[in-house]
């Protein structure tokens, strides 16, 4: 995704009368998954968040079933919320930014399938919980010490260069594609991608590096950072362009040089 | 303050140590030897002769080799278990190699334990049946012998294959994991290096395997010095 300049939008040349959504559905968390079909009319600039908000206003199946509205999350519908992030004809992406004519587009079919992500717990439908990240958050000590009992004042100056490093990072907005689509992740046995590139952002800053030693122990527990498979499919998929391997890789060097080879300076 | 080291953690750094120290080293060893063939029966039974002759080498076996092996391999196949490949989804470049450096792992597990049963002890029913080790004057017929059986052959240079990528990956891997390599332009000058590496080990690899059916292997005969079939070159063991 180009952050600047034009993106040529691409369109339809011989628009559907209508298209279909499959939608993987479940009741609630316990409930088996099973899929409906819904058919929608086809109209200009459809998104799959407006696309399931006419699937919401009488939601009936191609099978003619009346059935409950689809659930999902979302907020900003300008990507940079992160929370209509689902997986979208096999891919993780936010819904709010997956157009319509690009989906048929890429498929070639007339059916666009809506799954939720699958590594975070399911509440219902395409709604999931993803807690666990900002739980991952608070296990690297993901902020910056600020509160003395005087006033301790102006921060220390920071090169441009390293603020504009850090600014990648901090762009996270904790959707949870990396971890979706990181084949490492899942079963609790590893913190993933973007607690690690929040560790870095903060070891990063002149006041956050003195606290660099617990984010650098909240990465070397059994779930930690050495359980990364370099598969790289985080900064593939990441719809904020975060060079997470790179944050993942500078952590591996602050890790060998003070956790693993500090004690030769003693 | 003091880091906390998780059992995780060590155990993965002694798996990324472990295949290169021990194991990297050793491979570049077995492909030199190897090569000796090239030069004919007697420079390669030298060759074995002089392993035979390192001072402890027991011990450099058992610690040096074996221990690190089964370590590597058994953590290896534990780490394997915990993938959750999605190569078909998400076809990258990377992830195939993360899926291929697991798959070979595997298949070099079997891999490793057949070519040791096969040659260094002889214990496969229906093949060979005499031990390189303590047979350095049979090494270079015992080969020959075995590599004449097609199945044989090609099951040999796909483990060459195979230990080529893996190790030459491995590097890469190790580079990364322990932070040498950071930036994604080093990552990318990096790995051409290890595609390379790859690519020669499994040239020298197979060349050397195909050497044992035919004299100098895959280049014309001219390239190679011929010292004939000399055993008394060899000394015999007492």
């Amino acid at each position: 995704m180009s952050t600047n300049g034009h993106i040529e939008k691409k369109r339809l040349e011989n628009p559907p009368k209508s298209f279909k959504l499959k939608i993987q559905r479940r009741a609630n968390e316990n409930a088996p998954a099973v899929w409906e079909t819904f058919e929608l009319p086809y109209r200009r600039n459809l998104n799959v968040i407006s696309a399931l908000m006419d699937v919401r206003k009488d939601p009936v199946t191609v099978e003619g079933k009346q059935t409950t509205p689809p659930v999902w999350d979302m907020s900003c519908l300008e990507q940079v919320c992160g929370i209509c992030t689902m997986v979208i004809d096999g891919r993780v992406r936010q819904s709010c930014s997956a157009l319509i004519d690009d989906l048929l587009l890429a498929s070639g079919s007339d059916t666009i399938s809506l799954q939720p992500m699958s590594k975070f717990p399911n509440v219902r439908d395409l709604k999931v919980d993803r807690s666990k990240m900002f739980d991952h958050l608070k296990q690297v000590h993901a902020w910056i010490e600020l509160d003395g009992s005087y006033d301790l004042g102006p921060g220390p100056h920071i090169s441009n260069e390293v603020a504009q490093e850090r600014y990648a990072y901090s762009r996270c907005m904790t959707c949870g594609c990396c971890l979706e689509a990181c084949p490492q992740y899942g079963d609790d046995n590893y913190i993933g991608p973007q607690a690690i590139a929040q560790a870095r952002l903060f070891n990063m800053h002149p006041t956050g590096k003195t606290n660099i030693d617990e984010r650098l122990s909240g990465l070397m527990g059994d779930e930690g950072i050495t359980n990364c498979g370099n598969a790289q499919n985080c900064v593939e998929v990441c719809p904020m362009s975060i060079p997470l391997p790179k944050a993942i890789y500078e952590t591996n060097r602050d890790i060998t040089v003070n956790a693993l080879f500090g004690w030769l300076s003693k | 303050m003091a880091y906390k080291y998780s059992r995780t953690f060590l155990l993965r750094k002694l798996h990324q140590l472990t295949g290169i120290v021990p194991l990297g080293l050793f491979f570049f060893a077995h492909m030199f030897t190897n090569s000796k063939a090239v030069a004919g029966e007697a420079s390669f039974e030298k060759a074995v002769q002089d392993i035979h002759d390192i001072p402890y080498l027991l011990f450099i076996e058992i610690f040096g080799i074996f221990l690190p092996l089964m370590f590597h391999s058994v953590y290896g196949v534990i780490i394997s278990a915990e993938a959750k490949p999605n190569v078909i989804t998400y076809g990258y470049g990377r992830n195939w190699f993360y899926f291929l450096q697991r798959a070979t792992g595997i298949f070099l597990f079997v891999f490793i334990f057949f070519h040791v049963l096969n040659l260094r002890f002889g214990l496969i029913p229906g093949l060979n049946m005499t031990p390189v080790a303590g047979n350095a004057d049979l090494a270079y017929d015992i080969v020959a012998a075995e590599f004449s059986i097609p199945w044989v052959l090609v099951l040999y240079i796909l483990g060459i294959a195979a230990t080529a990528w893996h190790l030459a990956y491995g590097f890469w891997l190790f580079a990364v994991d322990w932070g040498i390599v950071i930036g994604e332009r080093a990552q990318k000058y990096a790995l051409y290096g290890c595609v390379a590496l790859a690519a020669g080990l499994f040239v020298v690899g197979t060349n050397a395997a195909v050497a044992f059916i035919r004299p100098c292997g895959l280049l014309p005969e001219i390239l190679c010095e011929q010292p004939g079939h000399n055993k008394s070159a060899v000394p015999k063991k007492v």
